[in-house]
This record gives structure tokens, sequence and C-alpha cells, in this order.
């Protein structure tokens, strides 16, 4: 009892609170894709998952194949996550184009089954080609997970407390994409041009807008925000390039865009905030001991989901009513 | 239907010695995980189809069932002894499962659409997290439970409790054998026999529920609920109580896969996507008919043993490795890949690949599923309409 009590100062606290925020920018980044494509199309794009799974062996390849290592490896890491964010894109723009355009008039469970499909699709065709490649004998890519630069692996102090280069990294990066979506959605043209053909597309096709090439760079844009959250994942020791990454990130996504309101970019951020802190003080509970249930933070996070739409169903700030178009 | 179901092992043995049957024919083990898996997805189209409402959690429901029953066996469960019978557990399985079920459906038909899909998504993973990392149920939860071979040496007995001479064990390699006037069964075949009866009474109490005036309601409800509200239904209610019949049945599916496995983990019972495996079967039978679901569990499940990995029960691969002459093997195509690699490459054990290209395939083109085509085209329920449009041909 007394070690609880010792360990619980602000030196504490304050780790906690970072690696709460590190949590919270990675659930950041999982989800914006997500409720992009939700709150301006209405679809709920379970291929999700899939697609940030491809993000991370797309970068992690990248990254495998040219970087050294060394402080070299962040430049090569940008240019990775770019890749990724492209190709990934391209493959959301295919996806829109061939299939999901067909679904627009129908129910909106149709377009969660068929991206249900699709999830199979990719999933498995990753799966064959890292077998036949023989990328991976292990379940998470360990030569992606290497090609971190070994800064990320140290820790600086700050106020007292250690912390993780990588959580700050992570920070650095999830609010430097968060802050570019909005202002890309707020602050440019084809932002408005993008909110006005989900707004009300009829109306936005006769002031001359072609709305079916806007749904398109929409999806396409969600899909390549999986592809670099995919690419800051593979250098997380917990997340990692693997293929069920596919599922074990598509939960997490469901449960921040679900809690922050479904298409609510603000609500998204708050959300992801409130799982990543609570994720964090979960897994400090656990660490030290107080509560012995190793499945504790993952449990809490679909509490927090279940509880949310107890209280209130639309979310944290979603509308009563999310309409799509 | 229920007479091919009832005679097909005996053609699969008949028939099994034949390779080229071998590899289309999907093996007695393999039908008797459509039965219990067939029967999930019943329950779950119950709900989801007949409703509308998407219980993408129903998965929660199964496994409640297939650990209530294994614990049981175990002796894990306070007043219920390891030696209760099995059709006893069975019932209580359902039960908890149907409890469960109000308890979920009471929160979560408040809400519609997306959200009512998640939120029986998050109740079900609360559970599977739970299962997974609780250690009273073994030092290694993850691992999930199995019955002991001392407690349970010759399997389950389905049966009527009490009465010994209508009961016949089941389980894989174990179980029961029969001697019935000229007819040998094994193992496998009463469990087989044992399995599908309890699935066909479900499957018509079931049947009967949807041909009620109640399963009426749940078609008005889909249709659209704020007329079915306007002329009078309480339309909550009648969704809690769909969603509680559902509840059992997957409960009793989940209970007979645990007795027939005599094991049961997360993975393969609580986890979401094992609700997935439901919808697929579901979607490619035809959504929103009950015996829907039975047919495309038999799709999915012949497709992956056609494909499996080992090519166990006949399949694909063996047949393919001995009729494709050794010439065409080596023929090198891609990259230094030969024909051969190429083919173990893309068939060993890649069927979810192929299944998910045909369940796009379905989504898109048959929203109505194998049942709700043929539905369609025959203008009627196919149970009714089958016979008639088969007579027009006689004459």
């Amino acid at each position: 009892m007394t070690a609880t009590v010792a360990a619980l100062d602000a030196t504490a606290v304050f780790e906690v609170f970072v690696n709460g925020l590190a949590k919270a920018s990675l659930y950041a980044m999982m989800a914006l894709g997500l409720t992009l494509i939700f709150g301006l199309l209405g679809v709920l794009n379970f291929a999700h998952g899939s697609l940030t799974m491809l993000g991370a062996y797309v970068a992690g390849l990248v990254m495998v194949t040219f970087s050294g290592g060394g402080t070299a490896a962040f430049a090569w890491f940008f240019l990775a996550a770019v890749v990724a964010a492209v190709l990934v894109g391209g493959v959301g723009a295919a996806m829109e184009v061939g299939l999901i355009r067909k679904l627009y008039d129908r129910p909106p469970v149709y377009q969660i089954l068929l991206t249900f499909g699709v999830t199979l699709v990719i999933d498995e065709l990753a799966r064959i080609v890292v077998l036949f490649y023989g990328v991976q004998p292990r379940a998470d890519w360990r030569a992606a997970l290497s090609t971190k630069p070994p800064v990320m692996g140290q820790s600086v102090d700050v106020l007292g407390a250690s912390v993780g280069n990588l959580q700050l990294f992570q920070i650095a990066w999830g609010v430097l994409t968060v802050a570019a979506v909005w202002a890309f959605l707020n602050r440019t043209r084809y932002g408005l041009v993008v909110r006005a053909g989900s707004e009300d597309d009829e109306m936005a096709a006769a002031l001359g807008v072609d709305v079916r090439r806007v749904f398109t760079v929409v999806f396409a844009l969600g899909a390549a925000l999986a592809g670099f959250a995919g690419a800051l994942l593979m250098w997380d020791s917990v997340w990692g390039a693997s293929v069920p990454l596919a599922s074990e990130t598509l939960l997490p996504a469901f449960v921040v865009v679900i809690v922050g309101g479904l298409g609510s970019f603000r609500g998204t951020v708050v959300a992801a905030l409130l799982v990543g802190m609570v994720d964090a003080v979960m897994t400090y509970v656990f660490n030290q001991g107080i509560v012995t249930f190793s499945g504790l933070p993952e449990l809490t996070v679909f509490l927090i989901l279940v509880g949310v739409l107890v209280v209130r169903p639309q979310g944290i700030s979603g509308l009563a009513e999310v309409g799509g178009h | 239907m229920v007479a091919f179901f009832g005679v097909y092992p005996l053609i699969y043995s008949f028939l099994g010695g034949v390779a080229e049957f071998e590899a289309f024919l999907p093996q007695t083990e393999t039908m008797i995980a459509v039965f219990y898996f067939g029967l999930f997805a019943m329950s779950f189209d119950f709900i989801s189809g007949y409703t509308g409402y998407l219980s993408f959690g129903h998965a929660a429901f199964y496994g409640a069932g297939g650990y209530f029953v294994v614990l049981v066996a175990s002796g894990k469960i306070p007043l219920l002894p390891a030696g209760t019978p099995f059709m006893v557990s069975l019932l209580l399985a359902g039960v908890l499962a149907a409890l469960l079920a109000v308890v979920i459906g009471s929160v979560s038909f408040r809400l519609s659409g997306v959200y009512f899909a998640m939120i029986t998504l998050g109740f079900a993973q609360v559970l599977y997290v739970l299962m997974r990392d609780w250690d009273y149920l073994g030092s290694n939860p993850r691992d999930g439970v199995s019955v002991s071979n001392s407690l349970h040496p010759e399997g389950f007995e389905i049966g009527v409790p009490f009465v010994d001479a209508l009961n016949f064990a089941i389980g894989p390699l174990r179980g029961d054998e029969l001697d019935l006037l000229f007819l040998d069964l094994g193992a496998t075949e009463v469990s087989y026999y044992m399995v599908g009866l309890v699935v066909l009474v479900c499957y018509l109490a079931m049947q009967r529920m949807v041909h009620s005036p109640f399963g009426r309601v749940l078609v008005a409800i889909r249709e659209n609920e704020e007329r079915a509200r306007a002329v009078g239904y309480d339309t909550f209610r009648y969704k809690l109580a769909a969603f509680a019949a559902s509840g059992f049945f997957a409960g009793i599916a989940g209970g007979l896969f645990a007795g027939y496995r005599r094991s049961v983990t997360p993975d393969n019972s609580l986890y979401f996507l094992v609700s997935g495996d439901a919808l697929l079967a579901s979607i490619i039978g035809g959504f929103g008919t009950l015996a829907g679901p039975l047919y495309g569990r038999l799709f999915d499940r012949s497709i992956r043993e056609f494909l499996s990995k080992t090519g166990g029960g006949g399949g694909l691969l063996p047949l393919l490795r001995d009729y494709v002459p050794a010439g065409v093997l080596e023929t090198p195509i891609l990259n230094g890949m030969t024909v051969g690699q190429g083919i173990e490459t893309f068939l060993n054990g890649h069927a979810a690949l192929y299944l998910g290209v045909v369940f796009v395939m379905f989504v898109l083109y048959v929203p109505g599923g194998l049942l709700g085509a043929l539905r369609d085209r025959l203008g009627g329920t196919v149970a009714k309409q089958l016979p008639a449009y088969l007579a027009r041909f006689k004459r």
C-alpha cells in the first residue's frame, strides 16, 4: 500500500499525462480518416483498419529497403509516410469508384457489409504477400520496428519526469496531422467545396461542383489518413506492422469515432484525448498492481463506448441525426 | 431438404472413396460445424434480417452459451454439478443468453442503425475482454477452457434428460456408435444426427415464430418502424422480445458448438469476427430468409474445405497435385515463380480471399442472397413454390 501512495506524486502524474497524450495522438490518427469519410459521405468504412495495416506495411517496406537508420531515418520516415498515404489513398479512391459508388442510394447497412467484404479481401491478399515473400516469421514485423532511429528509444527529462522521445514524436505528429486536416477543411477553398458537397449534394451539383469527384477525393483522403496512421504505428512496439493490425486498430478507431459523435471532427479529437487518457491511467493502475486484471485498459476503452452511448446516444458532440447525403 | 440432410452422411460414405467426389463434397465433420454455426447464423438473421437492426455483437450470446456449457461441465458454476445432463445445461445456456440479450437489448434498442450495431459490438467486446483475461477460468484464459477427459470421458449426451435409452453422446472421435437395422453409424454420424436434430427443432421453433403475427410485426418494424408504432404496436417490446429469442437460439448454438468440440476459446466464440462470419453466411444465403444462413454457411464451409490447406477431406489442392502434369507445374510464369508455386501460394488455405470476393459480389449484385434470389424468381417462399415449379417440367 505504501508503494502505491509513494508512486502517486506529481512526477508520476505527469508521466501518465504524457503517455495519455501519446496514446490519444495514436487513437486520433487511427480515427481521423474514418470520421472524415463518415462525416462527409455517410459511409461507415469497415475496411479502415485494413487500410491502416496496408499503410504500416508500405511504410515499413520503404524504411527497411532504403533507410540505413541514424538521423537520416527521420527524412526517410517522412518520405515513407507520404508514400504510404499516397498508395493507400489510391486504394481508397479505387474502392470508392469501383464499389462504394454503386451503393449510395441503398440503406447504410449495405455499405457496412460491402466494406466488411473488402476487409476480407485486403487482409487475405496481405497475408498471401507476407507469406510468399517470407516477410514475417513473427507476429509483428521486427524489421520495420528496428528502423526506428536510436534517439527514439531514449528519453528526456522534463520537469523531473522521464519522457520517451517516441511519445513526444507521436504527439507532435498527431497534433500536426489534426491541424492540417482542420486547416484543409476550414481554411481552403477545396475544403469548402467538400463541405458543401456533403451538406447538400444536389445544391452543390447545381452550383457547378463535380460532386462525384469530390466524394472520390474525400474517400481517398480518408484512406490516405489511414495509411499515414499506419506509418506511425509501425514504430510503436505495442502495435508494429502485422496483418491482425487491421482488426486491432479498427475497434479503437470505432470507439473513438462513436464516442466523439459519428462524423464530428471536433468530437473525434476530444474522444481520442478522453480514450487515450483513460487508457494511460488504467495502464498505470494495472502496472502498479492496484488491479490485477490484465485486460483492464482494453476493457475500460469499450466500457467508455457503452457508457457514452447509453448516456448520450449521439456521442460527445455529434448531431442527433447523422444524415449522410 | 430435411431428407437431403438426413441421408447426406450415407451418400458421403458411399461416394467418399472416389477422389473426384471427395474433392467437392464436404466431410460429415464439416457438416456438423455447418449445423451449429448455421443455427447461430439463423439466430443472427432472425434479429438482423427480420427487424433490420444489425446486431454486430451477436457473438456475445454464442460465446455465453458455449462458455456456460463448458463451465458447467467443469463444475465451475455454483449450484450446477459437473454431472448435469447436457440438455439441461444447454437449455440453461439458452436462457442465460436470452437474459443477457434482454439486458443488452434494453439499453441498445434506444439507438438505431449504425449506433445500434456499434453498441452491441461494444457489449460483446466487453464480454470478450472479460473472458479472455479472467483467471478464474484457468491459468491461461486466452487459450479458452475445455472439458476435462476425466469428468466426461465419453462426451456429452443429447437426448431426453434422465431417460438413458434415448441419449446419444456427441463429440469428434468420441461419442456413441450405433447399430440400427442394417445401418451401422460411426461416432461422427451419430453426432451429425443428434446435433442436426437439435438444430432442426430450433429451426422449426424459429420458423413458427417468423410466420406468426409476431413475425409479421418484426417485418413491419423493418419496413417502416414509425408506421408500425403509429398502428399501435409497442415496437420496443417487440424488438426486445425478438432479441431475447434470437439470443436464446444463439446460446443454444454456442452450447452445441462447445459440447461437440469440448472446448471454447474467446477467439472462436466471442470475438467480433465471429459475428462477422454469421453476417457472411446470412448475406450469401439470403438476408431475411430463415433457412438462408444455413445454406450460406454450407457454401462458406464448402469453399473453405475445397481450398483448405492440407486438403483434408479432399479439396482442390490434392486434386491439382494429382492431375496437373509435372511439366506444367514447373513452368515459370512470373519472377521465377512456377505454376506449382503459384497454385500453392494462391490456393493454400486462402479461402477467405475468394469468399471475400464472392461476398462483395453478393452485396453488389444479389442483395437477396441465394435463397432470396431464388424466392424472387419463383414468386414466393421456396418451400411452397419449388414443387409447383418443378411440376411444370414433368408434363
